[in-house]
């Protein structure tokens, strides 16, 4: 009789020290995927951002340019496909969602890349005080893209080691926990893309 | 200020951090003046965030910090502008600080008086005028507080140790004799110029960003870099 009480009190405080520590890795967990998300929002801002510094980009060179129409309507369409694709927190997961991002943000690399470079030829353009506003916008956003990159990378990596350290990868499963995708810096995007002149 | 690279006489640097002591009594922002010697191959922009994470200048909510970074070697500078104030000192007006005010001054040779503009630019700029907060998402407090009161009963359950051991710790700071100290752990730099903690490696010492005490200004990579 008194060694039944014994067991049963052993087996209560034993399911209670594994049931509050099982609480205590989901919530770390929890936490380190809010960071995550807030991260992924910040780099979706400054997508966004950029985006949004198109539309007058394209027209103050228009001003001055007219006949590069190509270049222009590439920049256009890139920036459309590129304001296309959003991804939710949840998407994160899927790394081929985060590449279809990365894709058309790419796209849009280039291209603008490819209209910095026909500007140069206009000396008046680069000397207008508008398009050095402009410039300067544009720098400034690809240097926070790259800053929110590396920041969500940070994030990415925290998260998903918490997820894979053994024992707390058994709750991490049980709960549906799933690691997120990083960014990749591909060959040519080694260095963040700069603007030049 | 920090003249890392000894570019600066004594006089002109006094002179120059009054003037910087002065600006942040009369608009409470905090800025600060790091010259270095040589970027080593760094990316400037890399190097400039990642010294504004370290140092954390500027008041914690508002994030009203500025760093003005010189490399003389590269002729290189960067004005690294914080969170709450890129409303104000946005990438153009930081871009017409360094090209208009700072470039001329410093191709002529006068670093000091390069310096000094560039810090009335930057004061002038702001006009007494107290950077709003910028909004950004954050847990809420009761949600905080729920998470707080759950977190004790998960301890005396798994008994703190277990719990607390593991937890992540991200950043310390403290607060040593001569401002913050922000001890490094491994996994940090390991090239480039030394920027404070750890290790010292590269031929450019940085102590614990002597002189101010940053109170936790985040960066979020606003400014402009430029050259001269």
């Amino acid at each position: 009789m008194r060694a039944h009480v014994a067991v049963l009190v052993v087996l209560g405080i034993l399911v209670a020290v594994l049931g509050g520590w099982a609480v205590s890795v989901n919530n770390q967990l929890v936490r380190l995927e809010q960071d995550v998300n807030e991260k992924w929002a910040q780099v979706q801002n400054v997508y966004q951002r950029r985006a949004d510094l198109i539309p007058n980009l394209v027209e103050t060179v228009r001003g001055f340019a007219a006949q590069e129409r190509t270049v222009l309507e590439e920049v256009t369409r890139a920036r459309a496909a590129a304001t296309g694709v959003q991804l939710t927190p949840e998407a994160l997961t899927d790394p081929k969602a985060l590449e279809r991002f990365q894709a058309v943000q790419r796209g849009l690399d280039g291209a603008l890349s490819r209209l910095l470079v026909v500007v140069e030829r206009y000396p008046e353009l680069r000397s207008n005080q508008n398009f050095l506003t402009l410039q300067s916008q544009l720098e400034g956003t690809e240097n926070r893209i790259a800053i929110e990159r590396r920041r969500y990378n940070e994030a990415v990596r925290d998260y998903n080691t918490r997820l894979r350290l053994f024992p707390g990868s058994l709750v991490a499963a049980v709960a549906g926990f799933r690691p997120k995708a990083f960014f990749e810096t591909s060959p040519d995007a080694a260095t963040p893309p700069r603007v030049k002149f | 200020m920090n003249d890392y690279a000894g570019l600066l006489s004594p006089e002109d640097r006094v002179r120059l951090e009054q003037r910087l002591a002065a600006g942040e009594t009369a608009t409470g922002t905090q800025m600060v003046v790091a010259i270095f010697r040589s970027l080593e191959g760094e990316s400037l922009e890399d190097f400039s965030i990642r010294l504004a994470e370290r140092w954390r200048v500027g008041r914690r909510g508002l994030d009203d910090g500025v760093i003005l970074l010189v490399f003389v070697a590269d002729r290189r500078v960067r004005l690294e502008v914080g969170y709450g104030l890129e409303p104000v000192i946005t990438d153009a007006v930081s871009d017409a600080i360094i090209r208009e005010v700072l470039a001329p001054r410093f191709r002529e040779g006068r670093y000091a008086a390069g310096l000094e503009a560039a810090v009335a630019a930057v004061y002038d700029r702001l006009g007494g005028r107290p950077a709003a907060a910028r909004p950004r998402p954050r847990t809420p407090w009761p949600v905080l507080g729920f998470f707080a009161v759950f977190a004790l009963i998960v301890a005396l359950l798994a008994w703190e140790s277990l719990s607390l051991s593991r937890r992540q710790r991200r950043r310390h700071y403290t607060l040593g004799r001569e401002g913050w100290y922000v001890p490094v752990g491994p996994q940090w730099r390991t090239s480039g110029p030394w920027i404070g903690g750890g290790v010292r490696r590269g031929p450019v010492g940085l102590p614990s960003g002597g002189g101010f005490s940053g109170a936790g200004g985040r960066f979020g990579g606003g400014g402009a870099s430029g050259r001269w």
